[in-house]
């Protein structure tokens, strides 16, 4: 059967609409780029909660905090690289009062690899979940935006959900998407535990299937929720496997591979961690699949090395 | 019932020693903006904020740093327990450096980066729209925090938008950190900047109540734009060796100092 793919930013409008339907008190904070990010699909369905603030992402964050004060569930919707780096100090702020604040990233890592470094936020994930209070999202397929909107709606709190403008692999998810939850997405046995955010979906099953048919036995995780992470099932998998291989759409340091680093390191068991994504380096223009094939994300490269080990 | 304007003053007297009390206790603090901003937080809060309603309007203190003004009001009003009053700066204490509305929610905004507070403001001003609740969002900004960019983003908003309800004071006492705020990076004509900015904008003497509580009530019967009150004001308002020093932006209060400030606040407003 063939694989069929899709951008999971095509489903942002969607779930905030389906999430209006519940919570009426949800509003949308746009930075003239809701077309991009698809936040344009809430804006025709509910202008009087449809807020266009112009290229002004640090003050966003910041009125999002005092719309929520006021009662709203404020989701700003916006480039990765500009609700969480451009915007960070009022994010932290936001995150220190506990606002009930929501922050949508689309084009997260290299997904928007024409524009080049300035726009690949290869840090979001590092640099959010660092953040006390917050939660961190990371939606790998079409149910799984539609589930992280509604479960944002119902942490009083705020999120960040880190939503793929690249392809990602169309397909079930086996469970409902909650919070501090991972996803065993396939399992033939424990050669080695891939892990994979939302994002990376489509090279973390490229590695699944490349290593399967070289006969190998591995497991496949999506993150899903990066903070809280699911401690419970990492630390199950510890136990059965000697290997563990990150795969991010981001830099190794401090997003999926850094939380998998730090929850391993607290077990007695040695096990080894493999962590595929950008290695501390700035990346370049290009084609999307291009820049991720040279920076790290490449997933033939990856099942090599990872057979190199077993 | 209102105050009147001697009922006010003797308010402000009080706060005034608080703020002193507070930082002497707590071993340092922000002095000089905290006394320069009290008098307009006073009649604010006294006019135009009503803790009892569902629906209130809202003090947003971007200028964080002057917090003892708002910990002395919201001590009077009953909100934090002569007992807390002494542990301002210190661990263990609600009463953090810079408002943090997760300890005391009744400051409304957590602030103490400048430049944001404006924004949370106007999220504030345009959530209130949304609910179609007519109270007022005021926002205290400090002179030398208008040199924040974010302050810019959020006045090209309001004036955007229109935001009648949002009422700011610019608490002008003239001087940063270390100097005249004008000589490290001039922020003047602010009321011409506003006025282009679609808003409203008026200059008043920030320490006179006539003229605070004047101003206000033009404010709220404005329809159709956001309103900047220009209030010149003296940093260390009271206390007569910090008044127009910029040494007391912030500062350690001796033994010594502390006695001559609960003096010369004792005889405040006595001839």
């Amino acid at each position: 059967m063939d694989q069929k793919y899709i951008s999971l930013r095509d489903y942002v409008g969607k779930a905030l609409n389906a999430a209006k339907e519940e919570f009426p008190n949800i509003t949308v904070i746009d930075s003239d780029l809701d077309t991009s990010t698809r936040a344009h699909d809430f804006a025709v369905e509910h202008p009087e909660s449809f807020v266009e603030l112009g290229i002004a992402e640090s003050s966003a964050v910041s009125l999002a905090m005092g719309m929520a004060q006021e009662g709203m569930i404020p989701f700003y919707v916006n480039f990765a690289i500009f609700v969480t780096g451009t915007s960070w100090t009022q994010l932290r702020q936001a995150c220190y009062e506990n606002a009930n604040v929501k922050i949508l990233g689309t084009h997260p890592g290299m997904d928007d690899g024409p524009d080049g470094a300035s726009h690949h936020a290869n840090e979001d994930l590092a640099i959010t979940r660092v953040i006390p209070n917050i939660t961190v999202l990371v939606p790998s397929n079409e149910k799984e935006v539609m589930q992280a909107v509604k479960l944002a709606c119902e942490i009083d709190g705020p999120v960040y959900i880190r939503v793929a403008r690249d392809l990602v692999p169309e397909r079930e998810s086996k469970n409902v998407f909650v919070s501090g939850k991972a996803e065993i997405v396939e399992s033939v046995g424990y050669d080695v535990v891939l892990v994979y955010e939302g994002t990376a979906a489509k090279q973390a099953h490229e590695v699944y299937d490349g290593l399967t048919n070289a006969g190998k036995k591995p497991t496949l995780v999506n993150i899903r929720s990066l903070k809280p992470i699911d401690k419970t099932l990492i630390k199950e998998m510890a136990k059965k496997t000697e290997r563990f291989a990150t795969i991010e759409n981001h830099t190794v340091i401090g997003g999926l591979g850094g939380a998998i680093a730090e929850e391993l390191s607290s077990f007695s068991n040695p096990v080894k961690l493999m962590r595929f994504g950008v290695q501390d380096e700035f990346t370049e223009s290009g084609k999307t699949a291009d820049v991720k094939k040279k920076y790290g994300l490449d997933s033939e490269m990856i099942v090599s090395s990872i057979l190199d080990e077993l | 019932m209102l105050l009147n304007i001697a009922e006010l003053s003797v308010k402000s007297q009080e706060y005034r020693k608080l703020i002193i009390k507070m930082i002497y206790d707590g071993g340092a603090g922000h002095p000089g903006g905290a006394l320069s901003c009290i008098d307009f937080l006073n009649v604010i809060y006294q006019d135009e904020v009503d803790f009892s309603k569902k629906y209130r309007s809202r003090v947003v203190l971007s200028k964080g740093h002057a917090v003892p003004a708002q910990y002395a009001i919201l001590h009077d009003l009953g909100f934090i327990a002569e007992s807390e009053m002494k542990g301002f700066r210190n661990i263990d204490s609600r009463l953090e450096g810079h408002p943090h509305a997760l300890s005391i929610p009744q400051t409304d905004a957590t602030t103490g980066l400048l430049g944001q507070g404006l924004s949370i403001g106007v999220g504030m001003a345009m959530g209130k729209n949304i609910k179609k609740d007519d109270s007022q969002v005021f926002v205290i900004l400090g002179d030398g925090e208008m040199q924040e960019g974010q302050i810019w983003e959020a006045i090209m908003e309001a004036g955007h938008y229109g935001l009648s309800n949002l009422v700011v004071f610019v608490d002008k006492n003239g001087l940063s950190s270390h100097c005249k705020a004008c000589e490290q990076m001039n922020i003047d004509p602010l009321d011409e900047k506003f006025k282009a900015f679609n808003w409203n904008a008026t200059e008043i003497d920030g320490h006179d109540f006539d003229a605070i509580r004047s101003a206000i009530n033009n404010a709220k019967s404005e329809e159709h734009k956001p309103t900047v009150i220009i209030a010149n004001t003296v940093k260390g308002k009271g206390v007569s060796f910090m008044e127009n020093n910029p040494q007391w932006h912030s500062g350690v209060i001796s033994d010594a100092e502390y006695e001559i400030a609960m003096q010369d606040l004792a005889t405040m407003g006595v001839e």
